[in-house]
Order: C-alpha cells, then structure tokens, then sequence
C-alpha cells in the first residue's frame, strides 16, 4: 500500500527523470561494449516490467504530474550537455541523437498516428538543410532566416506532395512517396546550383544575439567541447517539438487522425475531414524533419545529397518502429537508441550494418509494437477527471484495468 | 401519406463505378418520422444508394435533396453535419479503441461538453449491453455488441436519418430480433426516421411503414408492406 503512495506522487516522476538522465548519460559516454551492455540491459528491464503494465503506469503519472515532469525534465536536460564536458566525439553524438529525434517525431504523426508510411522523411530534411545552406552561403542572409524558410518550405512540400497521395493508400502511398525521396537526391545532385554531388559546404553557424552556439568556451575553469551551445538549442527545440506532438495527440485533431489509421470509410462517416486530417499529417511531419534538416545543416555546416539519401530515410523509418509507433516518448527514445548504436558501431565499420539489422530484427521478433508502444486512449486522463458514467454505474477501474490487459493479451 | 414533407429525397440518381453503371434512374422519398425499406438481392445495388446518400460514392446524375437542400456535390462529412447518420457493416467500429473512446468519437461534432455528457448517458441506457464493456477494446466485442455500438453511436447524436445497412448481417437470430426492437424504439420513442437496408425481407418488412424493391440498380417496385406482400413480387426465388 505504501508503495503504491510512493509510485503515486511527483517524486516519482522525478525519480524517473534522474534513472533516464543518468541511463542516457553513461550510455553516450561509456566506450561501444559498455554502452551496448548497458543498452541490452535496459530494452530487456523495460520489457520485463511491462509484464505488470508499469510502463503504462509511469506514462500516466507523467501525464498527472506533466508540469514536474516538464520542469525537471528541462533543468536535467540543460544540465546534460555540461556534463560532457571535453569530449568532442561524445558531444556531436548526443546533437545528432538529439536531431534524431525531432525528425523522428515528425514521422511518427504519419507512420504513427495516421498508419500512412512517408518514405521521404530524409527529402524533407534536406529540404530544410539546403534552405539554410542557400540561404547563408549562396544568398547571405541569416541562417535564421533559412531555418524559418526551411520549416516553412518542408511544411508546403508536404502539402504538395500529400495532395496526391490523397488518392493512394498503404503500400501505394508508400510506393509514391518513395519515388520521391529517390527524386529529391537525384535532383539536388544533378543540380548544379546546390552543388551537385558535392553538395554545399561552410554554412554559417547559427548565432544567438552575438553569441556563437559553435565554440568552445570554459565554464568554471573546464573546457565545453564546441558542440555544447548548439546542443542546448537542439535539446530546448525537442523539448517544444515534443510538447506540442503531445498536445496534438491529446487533441481533436489527433484522435481523428487515430480514426483514419484505423478504418477510413468510419472515420469519414462519424463526420471527420479525412482529407483534411491526413494532409495536416503530411504538413507538420514535413514541419518537423525540415526542422531537424536546418539543426542538421547548422551542425555539420555542410549539406550534401549522401546525408539524404534513401538510407537515412530508412534509418528514421527504423527508429520509430523500434522505439513504438504513435507515442512520442518512444518515438524519442527509438530515435536515441539507434543514433548511439549506428555512432558507437563506427569502429566496427565491417560489421555495423549486421549488428544493426540483428537489433532490429530481434526487437520485431520480441516486441513488434517496439519498446515502448501505442496506448490504448484513455479518456479520463484528458479530461483530467474520472468519467461521471463509471462512477454512476459502479463498474470498478479495476475491472475496467483487467478487462484492458486481457484485451492486450 | 404522400402529403408528409420527405426528409430525403433521391431523384433520377445513376452511379457507376468506373464504366460499370450501377445505379440506374432511382428516385426514392423518405418521409419524416418513418422506416422505410429497401430490399432487393446482393449486388443490386442497395450499399451503391447507401453510400451514393453519404457521399462515398459520386452521382453522376441527378439529385438528393435532404431536408429541402440539395447536398449532391458536398463531402461526406459536411453530410454527416446536416444529420445524416449510418450504421453500417462496412462502417466498421476502430478495434484498437474503447467502447467508450468509439462512442465519444461518434460524437464528433458535438463540442458542448455537458450535451456530449447527457447524449452519452442516454446512450448507455438505450444500450445497456455496453455499459459494462466500457473500458474493453471494440476489437474484443462479439458481432452483435459491435452492432450494438454501432448503432449507438449513430444514435449519439439524434440524427434525422439514420441509414442503416445490414444491421443483422451475421448475427444470431435472437440477436436480430434484438436489433430490430431497437430500430423500432428509436423511430417511436426518438422520432428517427430511418432508412433500413436489408436483405431480411420478412424482420424488415415488419417493423418498416413502406418499402422499396430494388434489382439491378433499378427500383422495381415500391408500396406499403401490405401491398409488397399482396404484390407477390418477393415470391421469385431471387428475391426472397
């Protein structure tokens, strides 16, 4: 009884934030075979609790407890990137991981929460990525400017590309939006406006108010590798992304499109926008990997057309399938997870992509959801309060909790 | 009879699908406050109206007016909008969802809280079947309890019209009997008019005020169930 008080308060939440701070923090900056160990340990723990629902338990008390959750979460996430210190290597994996996983997000309001998979998340984030570099480099304006135009442009070619695709469904839609991936590399590199196959390199850093987010500066006497700055940007812009994709799941608008993943024709009868819901899909998903393109052009201050190619898509297609379809947080870890594997798996060059594929194909033989998968909606958790009708006809949460595992059985 | 305003009204309506014509030269009237049934073998064409009605399928001739305003070029959900509502087998309920979500999501476009509250209730009176299940997957349901839901969740929001297509398609006759006692309450006791799509000619005919027969996208015959009967049209094996 104690324990169930205990797990019920926002310590908890704190507590959880603390375990995944620390967790995060040895994974990315222990060497490859203690990081992978650390990393197998954990998958194996998360499903192994989730035999008695604890990882539904804790999502719920986040959501009880969000502004706790939120504020710890930010005071742990600005301290993170500090506590990498001078390690250059380490520091430009958690950014990558980091960017990761806004396009990671971006994906999952199509693949996830609408089941229409977009093969393309990589062409958006080029599209992104190569406003910037066009922007500061062939235009000399602002990389600002080019991140605002970048997000905008990728919103519009979202919009562009999923009118048509309004007509297709599952593997069709796949199929075309394949085809367009495939033309977005072969564009940008027969182009020679944008470079070509070598791309567009020495784009401007970002600068916030005259101070450089790319340098190296010593806090406290310890020198910050030149990444850190530009983390902390990456890290405050997930943070939003994350907290808006929440607040469009919990919306109208994410419901329905729940609704159109699971049975169209109803969905269009109970008097939803089908198209409507599927093209906002298309247009915030582009938003967000064209998002991550800018942060990812601001870090590597190059863009080419090998950094979007096809591989990458599918590299994002991965994450969220590993970390779970249409639930933020684990689209987010997912896209953590394979960013540190593919980086750490550097030295093993030969073997990365066997290692790679054998995670994959072991987590969809074990848990085909991923690891932390969808939920079944929960009403009362957005209303904030207990539904009145349970109350009324005396039907018990705990019959109603038996019936919901047994239907997950 | 004929002097009641029609609450939907089909004229000269032909559909196809591609250059297959499916519906040829329709024209039907429901009138406020009845049942009225449509009957007529598989593949007449009785889902093609269906869906013609909601919008899924386009006309390419002719009109449907509902509640005195032409709706046939508008999208199925500004249709619903106006009080249209289908219960349908190919309507399906969202398996991965609650009861409860299902039913609330029925309820789309009621954005007043404490109406949404009130119709809920009502609901769970009307289906008492589903009260308990509440918190179970729709996936998990039995074939009539998806029936049930379905049903109710047309009802959620009182439409005009309720279409419904095929209500006892796969059910166990005592589960039937069931669903078309509840068609029946809902036309007295809610004034629904409903528009009955079925191919059981002996359970529809009797809770319905008239019907329509319609065979190869044609509406052969029509009249009061007396008349269909008397008219001995239903006694050609195809039809029964």
């Amino acid at each position: 009884m104690k324990n169930k008080k205990l797990l019920d308060s926002p310590f908890a939440v704190i507590f959880c934030n603390i375990v995944l701070f620390l967790l995060v923090y040895f994974i990315v900056t222990s060497d490859y075979v203690l990081s992978l160990a650390i990393m197998a340990v954990v998958i194996v723990a998360i499903l192994l609790v989730n035999r008695i629902n604890l990882v539904n338990k804790i999502f719920d008390l986040y959501v009880k407890y969000k502004k706790t959750a939120l504020i710890s979460g930010l005071v742990l996430g600005i301290l993170y990137p500090f506590s990498l210190t001078d390690n250059v290597y380490v520091a430009h994996i958690a950014t990558l991981a980091v960017i990761y996983g806004i396009a990671c997000l971006g994906l999952n309001f199509q693949m996830g929460s609408t089941d229409m998979t977009n093969f393309a998340p990589a062409a958006f984030m080029g599209i992104g990525a190569y406003s910037v570099a066009i922007a500061s480099v062939k235009m000399g304006l602002s990389p600002w400017l080019g991140m605002l135009g970048g997000v905008l442009l990728s919103g519009l070619f979202g919009f562009l590309i999923g009118l048509p695709t309004l007509k297709t469904k599952g593997y069709y839609l796949s199929l075309v939006t394949m085809a367009i991936q495939l033309a977005f590399t072969e564009l940008v590199r027969i182009w020679p406006y944008v470079g070509g196959d070598d791309g567009i390199s020495g784009i401007e850093r970002y600068k916030l108010f005259g101070f450089e987010l790319y340098k190296r500066y010593t806090i406290f006497g310890i020198r910050m590798s030149p990444q850190i700055p530009y983390l902390l940007l990456c890290i405050a812009f997930l943070v939003l992304c994350t907290y808006i994709a929440m607040r469009v799941y919990f919306s109208r608008t994410g419901i329905a499109m729940n609704t159109v993943a699971q049975d169209e024709i109803a969905a269009d009868c109970l008097g939803i926008n089908v198209s409507r819901t599927k093209l906002f899909a298309f247009v915030i998903g582009g938003m967000y990997c064209g998002l991550a393109g800018t942060l990812f052009a601001g870090l590597e201050a190059y863009a080419g057309p090998a950094t979007y190619n096809f591989q990458k898509s599918l590299m994002l297609i991965c994450m969220v399938i590993l970390g779970g379809m249409d639930n933020s947080i684990g689209v987010v870890l997912g896209a953590f997870i394979l960013a540190i594997i593919t980086e750490k798996l550097r030295d093993f060059a030969d073997f990365q992509q066997l290692i790679y594929g054998a995670i994959l194909v072991i987590m969809l033989i074990v848990r085909p959801d991923g690891i932390i998968p969808w939920r079944v909606r929960n009403h009362d958790l957005i209303t904030r309060r207990k539904p009145k009708v349970i109350e009324k006809l005396g039907v018990s949460t705990n019959i109603a909790e038996k019936a919901e595992l047994k239907s997950e059985v | 009879m004929s002097e009641q305003t029609a609450l939907l009204e089909v004229n000269n309506l032909y559909t196809s699908y591609g250059r297959i014509p499916m519906l040829l030269d329709v024209s039907f009237r429901l009138r406020e406050g009845e049942i009225c049934t449509i009957l007529g073998a598989n593949g007449a064409g009785k889902t093609t109206l269906v869906k013609a009605i909601i919008g899924m399928v386009k006309a390419d001739q002719g009109t449907i007016q509902f509640q005195d305003e032409d709706i046939t070029s508008m999208p199925t959900h500004k249709r619903i909008e106006k009080g249209i509502q289908v219960a349908a087998a190919e309507v399906g309920t969202f398996p991965k969802m609650t009861v409860e979500k299902n039913l609330r999501l029925g309820a789309y476009n009621i954005k007043d809280q404490k109406l949404l509250s009130e119709r809920l209730e009502e609901a769970y009176e009307s289906f008492p079947v589903l009260k308990d299940r509440l918190q179970q997957k729709a996936g998990t349901l039995s074939g009539g309890e998806r029936t049930m839901l379905a049903l109710a969740r047309a009802y959620i929001n009182k439409p005009a019209l309720l279409i419904m297509d095929e209500p006892s398609l796969g059910l166990a006759p005592i589960v039937v009997d069931e669903v078309f006692r509840i068609v029946r309450r809902l036309n007295q006791e809610n004034d629904m008019s409903i528009m009955l799509v079925e191919q059981n000619v002996v359970k529809s005919l009797g809770v319905s005020d008239y019907g329509y027969i319609i065979q190869k996208g044609q509406i052969i015959f029509q009249g009061d169930p007396d008349q269909i009967h008397e008219s001995g049209i239903l006694d050609n094996p195809v039809m029964s």
